[in-house]
């Protein structure tokens, strides 16, 4: 199945769910297009809410349906989602504990690229992994945000699905099993360093594992495909085998994966833990790849910090 | 039910709303007062209810957007049968299930989380919508507080349940020109208000809250009309019915004392 980027992918599966499933709507604030769900309009004209430029009454009208039994999934840009309704997502959603789903589009730096800061997302993991009860997802390419979204369906109760720009590389090979709380080795060299990766720029992870094993480090990738709630067994025995430990996502040091992981450090598995993404800062405008590279997630930059968590 | 009865009612909830604050030492009494009539007729008239299944699918649905006002909400799910009179001095404390502002989960009988402002209008839309879509013929209401209609998702909410022509969705609006830190016309110019509603589209209609009688004749219109949400614009005083809270806004969130309670007693003695 060639699944062209996560949008696309994890639209399909809704649709798919859908046909079964007369409950399961879409909530729109005017992000039809940019979640790739015309398909799903065309199909389900009656099923898609579309609300206008407006997320908060998105998430508010969201938790009125999911009141009434109906299954709601809002889908906007991550930002405007986690940032701008981020009460409504909180209180009216979330405390009560209703089967709202979410989906965030634009992801990371990576999602934003050219428009600058005002339409990239690095707080979006951090801020909804502060809310009680949020589940969140951060599928690695189009075929693994399929399968997520589908798995997020499943389940009973909010759940954030984290997706990109719509551009993303599939890293993962077809038939790659999708596990909702799991972490999953992607490939194991040996223990000298673990590399928990989270998200679209997985490519990078595996190409800094390949460098590290042909510098004479081996190491170990782990695809953190929950961020939340984490897998603790699983992410601890990886650091118990291995001692150290860089984490590498698209999103601000703080609240995304590093703090995930160091936390299960801290509580079952005190060790080394370094964080690659975004230093806790703003950055700019620029083609994808150079504003990664810009910003400390180039490969280089994950060798680097993985060489200097292994040296202990 | 006659409009004495409904009228005798809305102040019994009153009495009860004083002497809750009063025994639990906290909440907001003034903004209950000025929905008691709306209150009395919507859960003792109107609503289409079973205290015995609080999660009845066919019944019609209430998001209080002022949810600060809960007190009274409280009140009448107590004496609508959801459970004993005697929680509801249990307000706001831990070991009660009569939370500090409207909790879905917590109490039954209350269909959304509420209280942080502005958001009832937008939920209540959502709940319309869903009830239409799966074919429930009920109506779902809501009150809004003047004050919270300054709350910009308030007219995101409006525009949205006019695109969907929700005529299942009644808004009545507690026009008592009093927020937290005074006069609402003195800290927006929210007013008014009927005519901005106009201009969202949707039904209005401008009555007293307190005359019983123009509240349910606004309902009656208001279910005629099956092609656009509806907002019934109430004139009502802050703290009606009891003395010394009447149009005083020191009453927002103050605590009755025992003499207070009496008088409060003493001046709806022959109303209830």
């Amino acid at each position: 199945m060639a699944l062209k980027s996560t949008r696309e992918a994890a639209m399909l599966a809704i649709q798919e769910l859908a046909r079964e499933d007369d409950k399961i709507v879409i909530v729109s604030p005017d992000s039809v297009a940019a979640a790739r769900a015309t398909k799903f309009r065309e199909e389900f004209p009656d099923r898609v809410i579309e609300v206008g430029i407006a997320e908060q009454d998105a998430v508010d009208i969201a938790a009125g349906l999911a009141t009434t039994g109906m299954k709601p999934v809002v889908v906007t840009y991550a930002g405007f989602l986690t940032m701008r309704a981020c009460e409504m997502i909180r209180t009216f959603v979330a405390y009560p504990g209703l089967n709202v789903k979410f989906i965030g589009l634009n992801g990371g730096m990576l999602g934003g690229e050219r428009e600058g800061v005002t339409h990239q997302f690095y707080e979006d993991v951090g801020i909804l992994r502060s809310m009680p009860g949020v589940r969140i997802l951060t599928p690695a390419d189009g075929q693994q945000a399929y399968l997520a979204a589908k798995a997020m369906m499943e389940v009973e109760g909010p759940c954030y699905l984290r997706l990109g720009s719509g551009r993303e590389p599939q890293v993962f090979d077809d038939g790659t099993p999708f596990a909702f709380g799991k972490i999953r080795e992607v490939k194991r060299f040996g223990d000298d360093v673990a590399l928990f990766a989270s998200g679209f720029i997985m490519d990078r992870a595996i190409a800094a594992l390949e460098q590290l094993h042909a510098d004479g480090i081996n190491g170990t990738l782990v695809d953190v495909s929950t961020i939340k709630p984490i897998d603790d067994e699983g992410v601890a025995a990886v650091l118990s085998r291995c001692g150290c430990a860089v984490t590498v996502e698209d999103h601000n040091i703080y609240g995304g994966l590093g703090d995930a992981v160091s936390e299960v450090a801290c509580r079952l598995n005190p060790c080394r833990v370094l964080r690659v993404g975004l230093q806790d800062k703003y950055p700019r405008s620029g083609k994808a790849a150079e504003l990664l590279d810009a910003y400390g997630l180039s490969v280089a930059d994950i060798v680097a910090v993985a060489k200097q968590a292994a040296a202990k | 039910m006659t409009v004495d009865e409904l009228s005798r009612i809305a102040n019994r909830l009153r009495l009860d709303v004083v002497e809750t604050v009063h025994d639990a030492g906290d909440g907001h009494p003034g903004p209950c007062m000025s929905i008691a009539d709306i209150m009395a007729v919507l859960f003792f008239d109107e609503m289409k209810l079973d205290p015995a299944n609080p999660r009845w699918a066919e019944r019609d649905r209430f998001v209080l957007s002022k949810g600060h006002a809960c007190p009274i909400l409280y009140a009448a799910l107590a004496r609508k049968g959801y459970f004993p009179v005697e929680e509801l001095k249990g307000l706001r404390s831990l070991d009660s299930f009569l939370q500090g502002h409207p909790d879905m989960n917590k109490i039954p009988g209350v269909d959304t989380v509420s209280g942080s402002l502005g958001n009832g209008v937008a939920i209540g839309a959502g709940m319309a919508m869903g009830c239409r879509m799966q074919g429930i013929d009920n109506n779902v209401f809501v009150i809004v507080g003047d004050g919270e209609e300054e709350e910009g998702i308030i007219w995101e909410a409006a525009m949205a349940a006019a695109k969907f022509k929700l005529g299942n969705l009644i808004v009545f609006a507690d026009l008592n020109n009093h927020q937290s830190g005074g006069k609402v016309t003195e800290l927006s110019s929210l007013y008014p208000v009927a005519d901005k509603w106009k201009a969202f589209h949707w039904h209005v209609q401008e009555i007293d809250g307190h005359d019983i009688g123009q509240i349910q004749a606004a309902i009656a219109e208001a279910k005629k009309v099956t092609d656009m949400p509806s907002f019934i614009a109430c004139k009502t005083l802050k703290g009606k019915n009891i003395p010394y809270m009447e149009d005083n806004n020191a009453w927002h969130k103050r605590v009755p004392t025992d003499e207070e309670v009496e008088i409060a007693r003493e001046a709806l003695r022959d109303k209830i």
